[in-house]
C-alpha cells in the first residue's frame, strides 16, 4: 500500500518535472497544466467509478454520461430558462442525482443479485439510452456551454493564473480545487462516518451486511446517487473547457481515461482514483504534446514527419498501452490492495 | 510392482501459509489409495498440484516413471489421469449427454476446422462418441437423463454423472475428491461396491479423498493421512485407524464438518 | 451393476424412462408443414425485394452476421466485447483498400476474384486482430476485458481509421462491387448465402467438440482442463472465429455502401450490437439473428406505420434512425430486468417443438415432475438470472488476472450446481 502510494506520486512527479523541463516552446497551454486539469476531470469521474465498484462490484459504463446529462441540463437552465449560473448548476446537479436515483430504482435494483456481467450490460444500456435521448432531444449539432467564470476579463485579456508562461483559466483552477475538496471529503467520509463505513461493508459482503441490518437497497441508492453527483460535477466543469456540447461528449472524451485512472489506482482506492486520474491526464497530455512536437523520419516530400501524423490518436493509443501494462503487470493497480 | 503415480516431496505455499510440505505419496497399480485428513489439511490442494492447476513450489509428480510435473493439466488428462471435483466438475451449460461428449475430448479424432466446416467425418465421429456416452450412461443407470440439463438434478445424481464423465476421459488412474459427499450411509456403501467393481472391470487405479470412514476402511487398500500439509502417517486402513495421532488429529475431531470448503481453496 | 445404480440413482420419476421422446410420423409431418410455412412467408417477403428494400435486407443480414460474431464472444466464451466496431471496421477498410488500391478496381470494373480476395483478406485480418484480443483475454477477464475492448475500439476509431493511406481520411475509401453483384438485389442474395454458411458453421461449432470445449472453458477453466481441453487454444480460437465473422461482416458492409468512412464505426454502434445480441438471447443463434435483424430494420419498420412516421419526421423533425439508439437500450434493459433470455427464450416453445421435442411453455422444455418443489423453485430462479450472462466471466470478474487458481479450483463449481441453501446464499452475494 505504502510503496504503491510512493510509486504513484513519484511517477507523477517525474512526469511533471520531465515535461516542465522540456517545455521549450511553450504554447498558450503547456501540457503539464492541460494534463493536470484534464486529469482532475478524469479523477472526478474515476471517483464515481470507484464508489460504484466498491459498492456493487460493477464497472459503471454510464458514469461519464451523467456528466453529459448534467451539462445539457445546465445548458437548458442557462439558455432556455435564463437562470443565473449558480441556480443552473444546482438545478443540473439535483436533477442528475434524481435521474441517477431513478435509474438505480428501475434498472439497477432488479439486477443487484444478477451476475456482474449482466449488470455491466445494464450500465451500457443506460449509457446508450442517455446518448440516444440526448440525440433525440438536442440533435447532433453541438451547443456551446459557457464556463462558470468567464475566461476573458472585461478588457478582453484572458483571465486566470499565469503558470509556465501560460494562463490557466479560472474554470481549470476551479476543477482542480473541486477535485481536491471532494477527495478530502470522501476520504473523511469513508474512514470516519458510519454511513461511509457501511458502504464499505456492503462492498465487502452484501449478505453479511443484510444480516447485521444495513439495507443493501438503501446502500445501492446512496452509491448511485453519489456516482451521479460526481459525474455531474465533472460534466459541468469539463464541458465548458472544451466548449462543445454534443451527445455522448463525456463518454467519448472522459470515460476511458477515467477508467484507466481508476484501474491505475487499483479500482477500489479513492486516493488511487484521484492520483490515477491525474497521472493519466499527464500521460495523455505528454503523448499529445510529443506527438505534435517530435518528428520521426521524413515523408515523401522530404519534410520531417511529426509523430502525431504517423500515429493518429496518439493519446488514445497511450491510454490503451497504460491500461494493458497495468492490467497485465500489476492488476491490483498502483494503490490497490491484493485481495 | 511399480507405482502408477508417485508424488515426491510436494510443497506449496500461499503467501505465508504452508499448505503442503514435503508430501510423498505412492499410488501402486490397481490399488485404491485413500487420502484422509481434517479440513484444511491440504488434500484438495495436493490434487490441484498433481493436476498442474496449482504450481507447487517444489516436488515432482511421476506417472509410470515419467516426470510429468511440468505438463499442463490438459496434457496430463490426455495421458490418462482423471480427476473429479469436491463440488462437481460438470459444465452446467451442457446437457448430461453433452457433458459425457465433452469428457471424451482427448480421444476425438477430428480437427477444429474440420468440425466447424462440417466435414463428414465429424458426423461419423460424433455418432461414435454418442454411442460411447450412452454406453457409460447405461452403465450408470442414467440413460433416461441423457437430454436433461444439469440444473435440477439431485446432488447424488450429479456426483454419479461426474464419475461417468471421468470414466469417459478413459483414465488409467483417477483422482476422486470426496466422491461420497452428499450421500447417505447406504448410498455411500453402494458407491464403495460400485467403485470396487469399476476397478475390476476397467483396470482403474484410484487415489481418493474421502471423509466417510466406513467407506475408506471398506474400499481402500492403503491410506495416507494428511495433517497441516504433511503426511502424518500411512498404512493399511485398519492400522491407520488405530494410530493414536490420527485419532487425535482427525477421527477424534469434528468428522461432521466434512461438507465445508477446504481453507486451502479459500486462500487462493 | 444395476443394484448399485438403483440405490444411487436419485428418485426421479420418468414416464419415458425407456429412452428419449420422439414425435410420431404425423408429428414430424406437422412440424415440417409449420416450418415450410414459416420459411415460405420469409421468402415471400424477401424474394420480391428490390433496390432500397433489398439494400435494407442486406444491412439487416450484415447485422445478423455481426450478431453471430458477438455471440461467439459473449454467448460462448462469456466475455463482453465493447469494441467490435474495431474488427468490423478493420475488415471493411481492409477489403476496400485491397479492392481499390491493390486490385485497382473502380465502380465500373471490379472482377469477382478481386472482390473475393478482398473479402478473404478482411476475414484474415479480422481473425488476427481478434486473436490478439484473445491472447489478452487469457490474462484479463470479465469487466477488465470489457474495458480493454472498449478502449481498443476507441483506439481503432481515433487511430487506425485515421491512417491516411488505408482510409483516405474523412472522404472515405471506395469499395466497388463486382458486376455480378452490382444490383442491390443480387448483393442481398450474396449476403443471405453468406449468412446461411455462417449459421451452418455456428451450428457445427456448437454441436462438435469445439463448442463443448469453449462452453466448458466459459464455465470453469480448471474443469475444462480436467477434460483435457487446451484452454489457451480454444479461447484464442473462439476469439479468432468471432473476429473472422466480424471481418467478413465488415467487408460486406463496405461493399454494400460501396464506400467506407471511419465515422460509420462509432462506439455507439458497437454498444448497440452488444445490446442487440442480449435482446436476441445470448448463446442462441436463431434469437441472435432475429434480434440483430430487428435492430437493423427498426427504423424501416417505424416508417411503415404511417402516423408514427409522420409524427417522427414532421412533428418532431427527427430521423427514424435516431430512435434505434433509444429503443435498443430500452429493449435491452427490459430483457435484462423482465424477459431474461431475450427473444430466443420467448420463441423457445416453437423452436423446441420444431426440433422434435414435445410442446411445452416451460423455459427448460418438457420435464418430468420432480420432488422438492421449493428447491426447484429456488434453482429455477437462479438459473434464469444467469441466462443473460456468463457465469465464468462473472465469477472471475473481480480478478483481472484470473489464473486457474482463482477461477475455479475446488470451490467454484460448488456454488453452481450443489443446490444447497448455503451455496445459494453465497452465490447471491458474489
Amino acid at each position: 500500500m505504502r510503496t504503491g502510494i510512493v510509486t504513484g506520486v513519484l511517477a507523477a512527479l517525474i512526469a511533471i518535472v520531465l515535461l516542465a523541463g522540456q517545455n521549450v516552446e511553450s504554447g498558450p497551454n503547456p501540457f503539464v497544466v492541460v494534463g493536470i486539469v484534464n486529469g482532475a476531470v478524469f479523477g472526478l469521474v474515476a471517483l464515481g467509478l470507484v464508489i460504484v465498484y466498491k459498492g456493487t462490484r460493477v464497472f459503471n459504463f454510464a458514469q461519464a454520461e451523467f456528466g453529459t446529462i448534467a451539462a445539457y441540463l445546465l445548458f437548458v437552465s442557462l439558455e432556455k430558462w435564463d437562470l443565473p449560473y449558480a441556480a443552473g448548476v444546482v438545478v443540473a446537479l439535483v436533477l442528475t442525482v434524481v435521474l441517477g436515483l431513478g435509474m438505480e430504482r428501475i434498472f439497477i435494483r432488479p439486477l443487484l443479485n444478477a451476475p456482474r456481467v449482466t449488470l455491466l450490460v445494464g450500465t451500457i444500456a443506460m449509457s446508450l439510452l442517455a446518448i440516444g435521448l440526448e440525440i433525440l432531444i438536442f440533435k447532433i449539432e453541438p451547443e456551446n456551454l459557457r464556463p462558470i467564470i468567464s475566461s476573458a476579463k472585461a478588457n478582453g485579456d484572458p483571465a486566470g493564473l499565469k503558470i509556465f508562461d501560460s494562463i490557466v483559466s479560472p474554470q481549470s483552477l476551479l476543477t482542480i480545487g473541486v477535485l481536491v475538496a471532494l477527495g478530502i471529503i470522501l476520504a473523511y467520509f469513508f474512514s470516519r462516518t458510519d454511513l461511509g463505513l457501511a458502504v464499505l461493508a456492503t462492498s465487502q459482503d452484501a449478505f453479511a451486511t443484510r444480516v447485521v441490518g444495513i439495507g443493501v437497497e438503501r446502500m445501492s441508492m446512496f452509491i448511485w446517487g453519489s456516482a451521479a453527483f460526481f459525474g455531474a460535477v465533472a460534466g459541468i466543469l469539463f464541458v465548458p473547457t472544451i466548449g462543445l456540447l454534443v451527445p455522448g461528449v463525456m463518454t467519448s472524451n472522459v470515460l476511458i481515461p477515467a477508467f484507466a485512472g481508476a484501474v491505475l489506482g487499483g479500482m477500489t482506492s479513492l486516493p488511487g482514483a484521484f492520483v490515477g486520474g491525474i497521472v493519466i491526464g499527464l500521460v495523455q497530455a505528454l503523448a499529445a504534446w510529443a506527438g505534435g512536437h517530435y518528428t520521426f523520419g521524413v515523408d515523401q516530400a522530404g519534410v520531417p514527419e511529426i509523430i502525431g501524423s504517423i500515429i493518429p490518436g496518439i493519446e488514445q493509443v497511450t491510454v490503451l498501452l497504460v491500461l494493458l501494462v497495468v492490467l497485465l503487470a500489476r492488476p491490483q493497480g498502483l494503490l490497490g490492495r491484493e485481495t | 510392482m511399480g507405482a502408477v503415480l508417485e508424488v515426491k516431496d510436494m510443497g506449496i505455499r500461499f503467501g505465508g501459509l504452508v499448505a503442503l510440505d514435503g508430501v510423498n505419496i505412492d499410488v501402486p497399480e490397481w490399488e485404491i489409495v485413500g487420502l484422509i485428513g481434517p479440513n484444511g489439511a491440504g488434500k484438495t490442494t495436493l490434487f490441484n498440484c498433481v493436476m498442474g492447476l496449482y504450481q507447487p513450489n517444489n516436488g515432482t509428480v511421476q506417472y509410470r516413471g515419467r516426470d510429468i510435473s511440468l505438463l499442463p493439466t490438459h496434457r496430463k488428462v490426455a495421458l490418462g489421469i482423471g480427476r473429479t471435483w469436491q463440488n462437481i466438475g460438470l459444465v452446467r451449460e451442457l446437457s448430461v449427454l453433452e457433458n459425457l461428449l465433452l469428457a471424451q475430448h482427448p480421444r476425438i479424432r477430428y480437427g477444429a476446422l474440420a468440425a466447424i466446416f462440417g466435414s463428414p467425418s465429424t458426423f461419423l465421429e460424433e455418432r461414435r462418441l454418442r454411442a460411447n456416452a450412452m454406453e457409460v450412461l447405461d452403465f450408470l443407470g442414467l440413460a433416461h437423463l441423457a437430454d436433461s440439463k444439469l440444473d435440477g438434478l439431485p446432488y447424488g445424481t450429479l456426483k454419479l454423472i461426474e464419475i461417468g464423465t471421468v470414466l469417459a476421459t478413459d483414465p488409467d488412474v483417477v483422482l476422486l475428491d470426496e466422491p461420497s459427499s452428499g450421500m447417505g450411509p447406504d448410498e455411500a456403501h453402494a458407491f464403495g461396491e460400485r467403485l470396487i467393481r469399476l476397478r475390476q472391470e476397467l483396470n482403474l487405479t484410484v487415489l481418493m479423498i474421502e471423509h466417510h470412514v466406513p467407506l475408506v476402511t471398506e474400499v481402500c487398500d492403503y491410506v495416507y493421512v494428511l495433517n497441516f500439509g504433511k503426511v502424518l502417517t500411512h498404512g493399511k486402513p485398519k492400522e491407520v485407524q488405530r494410530h493414536p495421532e490420527v485419532i487425535a488429529a482427525y477421527l477424534g475431531g469434528d468428522v461432521e464438518a466434512d461438507t465445508s470448503e477446504e481453507p486451502a481453496d479459500a486462500t487462493s | 451393476m444395476s443394484a448399485g445404480a438403483e440405490t444411487l440413482q436419485a428418485p426421479v420419476a420418468t414416464p419415458d424412462a425407456s429412452g428419449r421422446w420422439r414425435p410420431s410420423t404425423q408429428g414430424w409431418v406437422a412440424r415440417g408443414l409449420v416450418a415450410t410455412i414459416l420459411v415460405g412467408l420469409l421468402l415471400l417477403w424477401i424474394l420480391p425485394s428490390k433496390n432500397l428494400a433489398a439494400d435494407r435486407i442486406s444491412n439487416a443480414v450484415i447485422f445478423a452476421i455481426i450478431g453471430l460474431s458477438l455471440n461467439i464472444v459473449m454467448g460462448y466464451t462469456g466475455q463482453v466485447s465493447l469494441g467490435h466496431h474495431a474488427f468490423v471496421g478493420i475488415g471493411a477498410f481492409a477489403s476496400a483498400y485491397y479492392v481499390t488500391e491493390k486490385a485497382h478496381c473502380t465502380e465500373a470494373s471490379c472482377s469477382m476474384p478481386a472482390f473475393f480476395t478482398g473479402v478473404f483478406i478482411a476475414i484474415a485480418i479480422g481473425a488476427i486482430s481478434a486473436g490478439i484480443l484473445g491472447l489478452i483475454a487469457l490474462r484479463i477477464k470479465g469487466l477488465y476485458l470489457a474495458l480493454i475492448t472498449l478502449t481498443y475500439g476507441f483506439v481503432a476509431v481515433n487511430s487506425i481509421f485515421e491512417i491516411q493511406f488505408l482510409t483516405r481520411g474523412g472522404s472515405g475509401m471506395p469499395a466497388p462491387r463486382p458486376e455480378e453483384f452490382a444490383s442491390d438485389r443480387s448483393y442481398m442474395f450474396l449476403c443471405i448465402a453468406i449468412l446461411g454458411l455462417l449459421l451452418f458453421i455456428d451450428w457445427r461449432l456448437v454441436s462438435s467438440k469445439v463448442g463443448r470445449a469453449i462452453l466448458a472453458v466459459k464455465h470453469s477453466e480448471s474443469v475444462a482442463a480436467t477434460y483435457a481441453v487446451n484452454v489457451t487454444n480454444y479461447k484464442v480460437f473462439a476469439f479468432m472465429l468471432s473476429g473472422a465473422f466480424a471481418g467478413l461482416a465488415g467487408a460486406l458492409f463496405a461493399h454494400r455502401r460501396t464506400i467506407v468512412v471511419g465515422v460509420d464505426f462509432t462506439f455507439q454502434i458497437a454498444l448497440l450490437w452488444v445490446l442487440m445480441v442480449v435482446v436476441g438471447g445470448l448463446g442462441k443463434r436463431l434469437g441472435v439473428v432475429i434480434g440483430s435483424m430487428f435492430f437493423a430494420l427498426f427504423p424501416f419498420l417505424v416508417t411503415k406505420i404511417g402516423p408514427l412516421d409522420h409524427f417522427i419526421r414532421n412533428t418532431m423533425e427527427r430521423d427514424p434512425d435516431e430512435f434505434t439508439l433509444v429503443m435498443g437500450p430500452l429493449l435491452a434493459l427490459l430483457t435484462l430486468v423482465q424477459f431474461k433470455g431475450g427473444i430466443a427464450e420467448q420463441i423457445s416453445p416453437i423452436t423446441r417443438w420444431l426440433s422434435g421435442q414435445r410442446f411445452s411453455m416451460h423455459p427448460e422444455g418438457h420435464k418430468p415432475k420432480e420432488p422438492g418443489g421449493l428447491k426447484k423453485k429456488l434453482r429455477g430462479k437462479e438459473n434464469t438470472g444467469s441466462a443473460t450472462a456468463a457465469n465464468a466471466a462473472a465469477s472471475s470478474a473481480s480478478s483481472p488476472s484470473g489464473n486457474p487458481d482463482t477461477s475455479g479450483a475446488g470451490a467454484e463449481p460448488a456454488a453452481e450446481s450443489s443446490g444447497s441453501i448455503e451455496a445459494k446464499l453465497r452465490k447471491g452475494v458474489k
